[in-house]
Parts: C-alpha cells; sequence; structure tokens
C-alpha cells in the first residue's frame, strides 16, 4: 500500500514536470531565420547600449551575464567537490624546488606577470581579454611558485582559507551587482547606467569592469585551490 | 595567408595524432601543449582575439601544469 501511494506520487510529479515542460517549450518564439537574428543587433548597437568597445566581453558580462554567472558556478562546484574528495591533509611538507639562478630569475619576472594578468582583467571592456583568461593568468602564478620555489612556497603565504575568501568575495561581487542591477534598473544584471562614462576610457561600461574583477579574483582563486588540492599527496614523497 | 593555415592545420592535425599514439605520456602531455599553441595561432590568424587568449592561457598553460601533477601522482605509485 506504502510502495502504491509512493509510486502514484512519483507519477504525479512527473507528469506535472512534464506538463510545464511542455508549456514553457510552446511559450518559445518561432525560427526566425539568420537574418534577424540578435548578431546584427549586437554588432549595430552594441557599443551604444553597454559602452564596451569589447563587444564579446559586452555580450559575456552584460547581454548574456547570466550565462556567465552560471559558468562561475560550475567552477565553484568543480572547486567544491575537488577539495572535498582530494584534500585530506591540510598541512604538506615542503619539497626543494628548482635551482638559485631560475629562483632569482621568477623573482624578477613574476611582477609583469602579475601586471600583465591585472591588465587583461582591468582591460577587459576595451582590448581583448576579460575576467575569466586574466584569472587564470593570476592562478599560472601561484602554480608556477608551487614548481619553482618548492609547495610549501605559496601555500604558507596565501592558504587555501585566504583563497576561499578571495573566492567568495568575487562571486558576491558579481551577484552584488546584479541585485543593484534588479534595485536600480529593474532587472537583474543589467548594466548600471550611472556608471556609464564616456567610451573608450578605463571606468567606463557601467558594471562590467567590476564584474570583471570579480569574476577574476573567483576563477584565479579557485584554479589555484584546485591546483593545490591536486599536488597535496606528492609533497610527503618527495623526500 | 593561405599557405600559413594550411602548414598550421597539417602540423595541429600531426600533433594531435601524435598525442594519441605516443605510449609515453609525458611525451602525450608535451604535444598536447604544442596542439594548444598551434590552435592559438590559427584563432589569431582568424582574427578570435579572445578565444585566443583563452585557448593559450588554459589550454597550453593551465592543462599542462595540471597534467603533469596528475602523471607525477601516478609515477609515484601507492598513494596513501
Amino acid at each position: 500500500m506504502n510502495k502504491l501511494i509512493k509510486k502514484t506520487l512519483i507519477s504525479t510529479v512527473l507528469i506535472a514536470v512534464t506538463f510545464a515542460l511542455y508549456h514553457n517549450f510552446a511559450l518559445m518564439p518561432e525560427y526566425q531565420g539568420l537574418d534577424e537574428g540578435i548578431s546584427d543587433y549586437i554588432i549595430t548597437y552594441g557599443l551604444n547600449d553597454t559602452g564596451s568597445l569589447n563587444l564579446i566581453t559586452a555580450v559575456l558580462y552584460d547581454y548574456r551575464a547570466f550565462d556567465s554567472l552560471g559558468e562561475s558556478t560550475v567552477i565553484f562546484g568543480a572547486v567544491s567537490g575537488i577539495v572535498l574528495i582530494l584534500s585530506r591533509k591540510m598541512l604538506p611538507v615542503s619539497s626543494k624546488g628548482l635551482s638559485f639562478i631560475v629562483k632569482r630569475t621568477l623573482g624578477i619576472m613574476t611582477p609583469f606577470i602579475a601586471l600583465f594578468g591585472f591588465y587583461v582583467i582591468s582591460h577587459g571592456h576595451l582590448s581583448p581579454g576579460g575576467g575569466f583568461q586574466g584569472g587564470v593568468i593570476l592562478a599560472a602564478i601561484s602554480i608556477i611558485f608551487s614548481i619553482v620555489y618548492g609547495s610549501a612556497f605559496d601555500y604558507r603565504r596565501y592558504s587555501p582559507q585566504t583563497k576561499t575568501v578571495l573566492e567568495t568575495v568575487g562571486a558576491m561581487t558579481f551577484l552584488g551587482f546584479g541585485l543593484a542591477g534588479i534595485v536600480m534598473e529593474g532587472a537583474f544584471l543589467n548594466n548600471l547606467g550611472f556608471l556609464t562614462a564616456e567610451k573608450g576610457t578605463l571606468i567606463s561600461a557601467g558594471s562590467i569592469p567590476y564584474i570583471n574583477i570579480g569574476v577574476g579574483f573567483k576563477v584565479g582563486a579557485g584554479l589555484a585551490i584546485i591546483f593545490y588540492s591536486m599536488i597535496q599527496k606528492t609533497f610527503e614523497e618527495d623526500f | 595567408m593561405a599557405v600559413l593555415e594550411i602548414i598550421l592545420i597539417v602540423f595541429l592535425i600531426f600533433s594531435a595524432v601524435m598525442a594519441v599514439r605516443f605510449d609515453e605520456e609525458l611525451i602525450s602531455i608535451i604535444f598536447l601543449s604544442i596542439f594548444s599553441l598551434i590552435l592559438t595561432s590559427l584563432y589569431l590568424l582568424h582574427k578570435a582575439a579572445d578565444v585566443a587568449l583563452a585557448e593559450a592561457v588554459i589550454g597550453a598553460g593551465l592543462n599542462t601544469a595540471i597534467f603533469m601533477s596528475a602523471i607525477s601522482q601516478i609515477r609515484h605509485g601507492d598513494s596513501d
């Protein structure tokens, strides 16, 4: 009897979901051909709508910002899963790293790599690049440190807790600008009109640069966490 | 332009086949990295600078590092 009720309940829920999905898809507009597609609209009016010279960033963080939010949620899920499965020991033993010459050379090069990463993030609305690419460059610095200076160098300075805080701050920035869009412009992740300035300047294009900075910190910290939780077991076998 | 593109595509297919065919994992990873570099220049040739930057950073940089760390874990044998 109990089983019968359970089965009826499950089939009712399934039928209801099917019905809802069918109605949802019935609401979609008909296929209108490639001539009246949205790409022409974005190419023609994208600069005036968003103020972003790089139209790809305009699509990623303004027209399709909700999809980008989903992407960063996917990265957050991957980081959570990998940390949950792989990191059992939280304090690794350091390995020695490479020779003196490589260490000094990297010491001279690192500020320039970091500068390039921050440039790619902050100029995402002007030149090719954006939050995602710049964030991966910042994560690459942390990975090079673990190869050249030994595994625990970066770990001691920026612990996984710090990186988790950075990732959360990035995600909160993204969500915060989305909620500000609701309050000020009437739609989630809408571009904030009062932040726009003259086109082509560094601080322009509404909320796009700030969302870029948030995504950059989130992606960089997340990928660094993934790398460090992957190498944790190899440390102790180096000695 | 067209000749350069054909040469790059030939090398792209060559490195992809090599990455699959080699038994040694380390050489496979290096060929995969070369594949990403050639793909980056192809994207740049077609004026897709955003995708080229993403491919260079993720394909040639991050993937290689993560695969290398995975390989070193496999080489060390029994972990825990």
